[in-house]
């Protein structure tokens, strides 16, 4: 005890700058905290949260309400079927490609190569969502005339089920696999190059290197974003399916957030909103510990 | 307790209030507070006090509150306005219709009106928030009356029932432009309360077909009038886009409808209902406003399912969402056959209006024109149009707490001359008088520009043209479309009133199985029309009686049933709404 004090009187001036950051945390993520509580009760407008009525069942009447709801069953079925696709397919992408942008040495390329996959991540979902309507549409999209020129029958890249899953991954990877490979070139970069030279001396080749120093060099790298991700497993974010989905796809594109979007801020079902929400998020924290806790079992360092 | 004491509360004052009846308007709500301490207290001071602070009240604000329809000290009220961001209009909120308005409400009633702008096309999300907030302006508009009913049962709306009767006197033009359809559309039944009034439309017109006439010449076809004769245009058009379009054959759409089925076959869908419907079954199975559960939907689905299949219909519509500009880019690019749409639909926007593309891109006569096709069994073309009411409605937050200045303002500009003035601005500015008598609106600049079309968002009571002569404003409607032949714009008005059915006006309290799903269900409708349109041939039964089935797990048949239950508690076992007293 005696001892904080003493830091906290030594660096003054670099508690005084975690102060800002401190406050805004409190104010905008923690103050708001405060109408979780919603989620069990009636909501009445312009009453405090802790004056309205608790809602029937002990307050979980909009959990009971969720559950029971088709709908939102199938939003959540969909959450996760989207999640862990986006996962398997999106997550080694970077990977591979951080590692076969290491393997050139012809410099200008990897970095041209480098900036254009940099590129798609700063396009926003609904242009993402636009270009991929442009490309793959039956009839006006530019991939099914080709297909039609020459014979074929459009594939129904964005009005069959299955297929709008596929589009949606692909392009989801495609936007985001450059931008993530940052990291892992980063992690790469650092490890000493004398582990190299002495595997070449050793008579290591291209791939053994690859194997035996570079991957085990970026694991703990890859352990930690491993665990980031499945934390969010269950999180969605809202545009990229809102952004995709259309009527002929809803029973695979209809996901939490936006269903949550559509009945209830749409629906001013505030109450239900904040159950779905909070179940959502204590989800994604029991992913979390789970992840955080079997990578700390095998060994690796995990987040904490 | 706290819900205790507040129901306590609204009783009381209902009782009294109508215990005092035609004393003067009943004392504000208490303001929505954040302060839940603090409203607690009111709420209780107010119930200890409720007879003496009314009847103070009572004194204060009887009669005596005006002299000549002005207030004796300067009121302060604010009013909505939508801003529709149009490129190039005016401020919504400062130009020389809200000028006109303040200067004549300050000189008329010594009420100082400010204006609020709340974007149109996300009206109700923001009336949300600013309800939310309890910075809801005094006067709002909106065209959901779910949202007021979900506020009102929050405790965030004022009952205006005791307000309208008290200010009676003292709002003439109000009552007469209404009328009491307009002015207790909304009045429940079961408690007599009044949430909100509903503004007039001044035209009903809603849906109609349109077909390139010029395509229709160079096939040497008539005009069809039943469905058959429209399905072998469509045939033709298909079969000879050849000829039509030449090396553009293959984008070829005989007939088109997009995003929203229930609405862009609206007249389709209509013809396949019984036209002698009950008023009971019409609102029984009315909760969905693209008819989606009437009788004989099926039927009609059925059948642009069919020229779907048959390549008479746009392949791709189901992919493109709310407010996508590529159908009617195809339309202007002379792609499109015949659509159903608003009445007036490719007359619309001045020189970007659809007939005027197609003038400038395909040739001098190409152009839409109106038809009536959908035959119903009796082999008239009804068309289901709204009555006056049910379009958009005006409340009072529990915020407001001037309700007599604001309803002198919805008084104000419900005066024939106040509409007309700000329906046509000035001579030589923003109209000029015809040899025929009517009006014809010119390009305004600066300040004079009207953001909506003839004003309709500034005479929130009038919606549609509305001057002192109604053959004026026929005759100005005609002219109101730049480079439109006014005659496509009467046959097109002609059509749209041909056989028409109007909604009768059935309140028979909340439907509260209602609240809430009006969202999910809208979306789940659009979803089964899009994919039972789409569906194999062979599928088209099941997947339309499976989404029908969702449909009605969801809400939709508790909706039903609620509304036959409340039906027969208010009527009884008549299958028509009995006259209005």
């Amino acid at each position: 005890m005696k001892n904080t004090g003493k830091a906290v009187k030594k660096y003054w001036q670099l508690y005084l700058l975690l102060l800002l950051p401190l406050l805004y945390l409190i104010i905008f993520k923690y103050i708001p905290m405060v109408y979780i509580q919603i989620a069990f009760k009636e909501y009445k407008i312009g009453m405090s949260p802790f004056e309205m009525p608790l809602a029937s069942n002990h307050g979980f009447k909009y959990f009971i309400k969720a559950f029971s709801n088709k709908d939102f069953l199938n939003a959540l079925r969909n959450t996760l079927l989207l999640n862990l696709l986006d996962l398997i397919a999106g997550f080694p992408a970077p990977i591979i490609f951080a590692l076969i942008l290491n393997e050139l040495t012809f410099k200008r390329f990897k970095k041209v190569t480098q900036t254009i996959a940099y590129m798609p991540h700063f396009l926003s979902w609904v242009i993402v969502s636009s270009l991929a309507l442009q490309l793959f549409a039956p009839t006006n999209g530019f991939v099914n005339q080709i297909i039609s020129n020459f014979g074929g029958e459009p594939i129904p890249f964005l009005n069959d089920p299955a297929h709008w899953v596929a589009t949606y991954i692909f392009m989801g990877v495609w936007q985001s696999f450059g931008w993530n490979s940052i990291v892992y070139l980063a992690a790469i970069a650092g490890i000493s190059p004398e582990l190299y030279e002495a595997a070449s001396v050793d008579g290591a080749g291209r791939f053994s290197k690859m194997w035996h120093i570079t991957l085990p060099g970026i694991r703990p790298t890859i352990v930690v974003l491993l665990i980031m991700n499945l934390g969010n497993i269950l999180g969605s974010s809202f545009d990229r399916p809102y952004a995709f989905q259309n009527n002929m796809v809803m029973n695979v594109a209809n996901v939490i957030a936006t269903y949550v979007y559509k009945n209830g801020i749409k629906g001013l079902q505030f109450s239900l909103t904040t159950a779905v929400g909070l179940f959502q998020s204590i989800i994604c924290v029991i992913f979390l510990l789970l992840a955080n806790w079997i990578s700390r079992r095998l060994g690796e360092r995990g987040i904490w | 307790m706290k819900k205790k004491l507040v129901s306590l509360l609204l009783v009381g004052t209902m009782v009294f209030s109508l215990s005092a009846c035609g004393a003067q308007p009943a004392a504000p709500a208490p303001e929505a507070s954040d302060a839940a301490a603090e409203e607690t207290e009111e709420a209780e001071k107010a119930e200890e006090s409720e007879a003496t602070e009314e009847s103070d009240e009572a004194q204060a604000a009887d009669g005596g509150e005006l002299t000549d329809g002005k207030f004796a000290d300067t009121r302060h009220i604010t009013v909505e306005v939508y801003d529709r961001g149009n490129d190039g209009g005016s401020d919504p909120t400062n130009n020389m219709y809200t000028k006109y308005i303040q200067e004549g409400m300050l000189a008329d009633h010594n009420v100082e009106v400010e204006f609020v702008a709340v974007p149109r096309w996300t009206e109700v999300d923001e009336i949300n928030n600013l309800l939310a907030a309890g910075e809801a302006p005094d006067i709002c508009v909106t065209y959901s009356y779910a949202t007021i009913q979900t506020y009102a049962n929050m405790g965030g709306v004022q009952d205006l029932a005791q307000i309208v009767e008290d200010t009676k006197a003292d709002c003439p033009n109000l009552w007469d432009w209404l009328g009491e359809t307009n002015m207790y559309w909304d009045k429940s039944p079961v408690d007599g309360t009044l949430w909100a009034i509903e503004g007039k439309r001044a035209t009903a017109n809603r849906i109609n077909t349109f077909v390139r006439q010029d395509w229709l010449d160079a096939l040497e076809l008539k005009a069809p009038t039943t469905k058959q004769e429209f399905e072998d245009m469509l045939i033709a058009f298909r079969d000879n886009a050849d000829t039509l379009l030449g090396k553009d054959a293959a984008k070829m759409i005989p007939y088109s409808v997009s995003y929203d089925v229930g609405w862009r076959a609206g007249t389709l869908i209509e013809s396949f209902i019984d036209p002698e419907i009950s008023d009971y079954d019409y609102y029984i199975n009315g909760f969905d406003d693209r008819k989606f559960t009437q009788e004989g939907t099926k039927e009609a689905v059925k059948l642009l399912n069919k020229w779907y299949n048959d390549g008479l219909m746009w392949k791709d519509f189901a992919l493109y969402g709310e407010g996508d500009t590529t159908e009617d880019d195809m339309m202007k690019a002379g792609y499109v056959g015949a659509f159903t749409h608003n009445w007036d639909y490719p007359f619309r926007n001045g020189e970007d209006s659809i007939n005027a593309n197609l003038q400038r891109i395909v040739g001098e006569d190409a152009k839409f024109v109106a038809i009536d096709p959908f035959e119903d069994s009796k082999g008239t073309h009804t068309k289901f149009v709204d009555s006056t009411a049910g379009d958009r409605k005006i409340f009072f937050p529990t915020t407001n707490d001037e309700p007599l200045a604001s309803m002198l303002y919805l008084d104000w500009i419900s005066a024939p001359e106040h509409i007309e003035y700000l329906q046509l601005g000035d001579e030589g500015v923003t109209h000029n008088k015809l040899d025929d008598g009517s009006y014809e609106i010119i390009a305004a600049t600066g300040d004079a520009i009207q953001n909506s079309g003839f004003n309709i968002d500034m005479t929130i009571t009038c919606n549609g043209l509305h001057l002192t002569d109604s053959n004026l404003t026929d005759l100005t409607t005609a002219h109101s479309y730049a480079n439109i032949d006014p005659s496509l714009v009467q046959d097109a008005d002609k059509i749209a009133k041909t056989d028409t059915r109007p909604a009768k006006c059935v309140n028979v309290g909340e439907i509260t199985s209602e609240s809430g799903v009006g969202e999910a269900l809208n979306s789940k409708r659009t979803e089964v029309y899009d994919l039972a349109v789409t569906a194999a041939v062979a599928d088209f039964d099941s997947v339309w009686d499976s989404g029908m089935a969702d449909y009605l797990s969801a809400g939709g048949q508790d909706v039903a049933d609620e509304r036959a239950a409340k039906w027969a508690e208010v009527y009884g076992d008549t299958k028509s709404v009995p006259e209005m007293k």
